[in-house]
């Protein structure tokens, strides 16, 4: 990476950063949706510098799609039920996710391709690792992932007729 | 100057750490969803950078269309949970 990108890169991630931290503590629907779409483009901008442009464009309609529909008219207060220390031990547990996270990608060596087992890490060696290698496995996450679409379907239909 | 795959990897796991934030931090559940798409989008700078930087030799293409597939997801995950919260209170 060159220094343009290189410095389109960290201007763009500070300000996808800076934008999502402003979604965390702005206050109302409108200030809030316009700090998303800022977030937005600092996200769009670091595709572009990592020369993904058609994703960045993706990406920027997305978040201006997002953006609207948290700032829109139609936008209802669902209040949480559970209280200020469950929220505060889910903020101090971001943190450790942040943590952790970041600790796996200093310490981590999945960067060499050669350690996949299957070789380059391509769509044809994860294609074979998750349709042929893992099939079984695939197919048992699709299908949680299946079940539990319908049961909370099929609950939030049991509590709208029961109103 | 320059950026690897591991300030890329800094910078992804920073944007799911602060969507991962917003879902649990905000008391009203619709401001919530804002989280979304900012998890959804650490994800796939995570796949981009690692298709940039990981596979010199392999198709990017790849990397770059699951960020892409991320993306809308967010938007149809907020627009789903945006629609069940107005559906839930007009009543």
């Amino acid at each position: 990476m060159d220094s343009l990108h290189a410095i389109g890169f960290y201007v763009s991630a500070a300000i996808s950063v800076g934008g999502g931290l402003a979604v965390a503590f702005l206050p109302g629907r409108g200030s809030r949706g316009a700090a998303l779409a800022v977030a937005g483009v600092g996200v769009a901008g670091i595709y572009l510098s990592l020369y993904a442009g058609f994703t960045g464009l993706v990406a920027l309609v997305c978040y201006a799609g997002c953006a609207l529909l948290l700032a829109s008219p139609q936008y209802r207060v669902m209040e949480m039920v559970v209280g200020g220390a469950y929220r505060q031990a889910g903020a101090v547990a971001a943190g450790g996710l942040f943590v952790v996270l970041a600790y796996a990608a200093w310490r981590g060596n999945f960067a060499h391709p050669t350690l996949f087992y299957l070789g380059a890490v391509n769509s044809a060696s994860v294609g074979r690792l998750l349709f042929a290698h893992d099939a079984l496995a695939t197919e048992a996450v699709g299908v949680l992932i299946l079940v539990a679409l319908v049961g909370a379907a099929a609950a939030w239909r049991v509590r709208e007729r029961g109103r | 100057m320059s950026a690897g795959l591991v300030a890329v990897l800094f910078v992804a796991v920073a944007l799911v750490a602060v969507g991962a934030f917003i879902a649990v931090w905000k008391r009203d559940l619709t401001a919530g969803l804002a989280g979304l798409p900012l998890m959804f989008g650490g994800a796939g700078v995570a796949f981009a950078g690692a298709s940039r930087f990981a596979a010199p030799g392999g198709p990017p293409a790849f990397g770059q269309g699951v960020a892409a597939l991320l993306a809308v997801a967010a938007l149809a995950l907020v627009a789903l949970g945006v629609g069940i919260a107005g559906r839930g209170t007009s009543r």
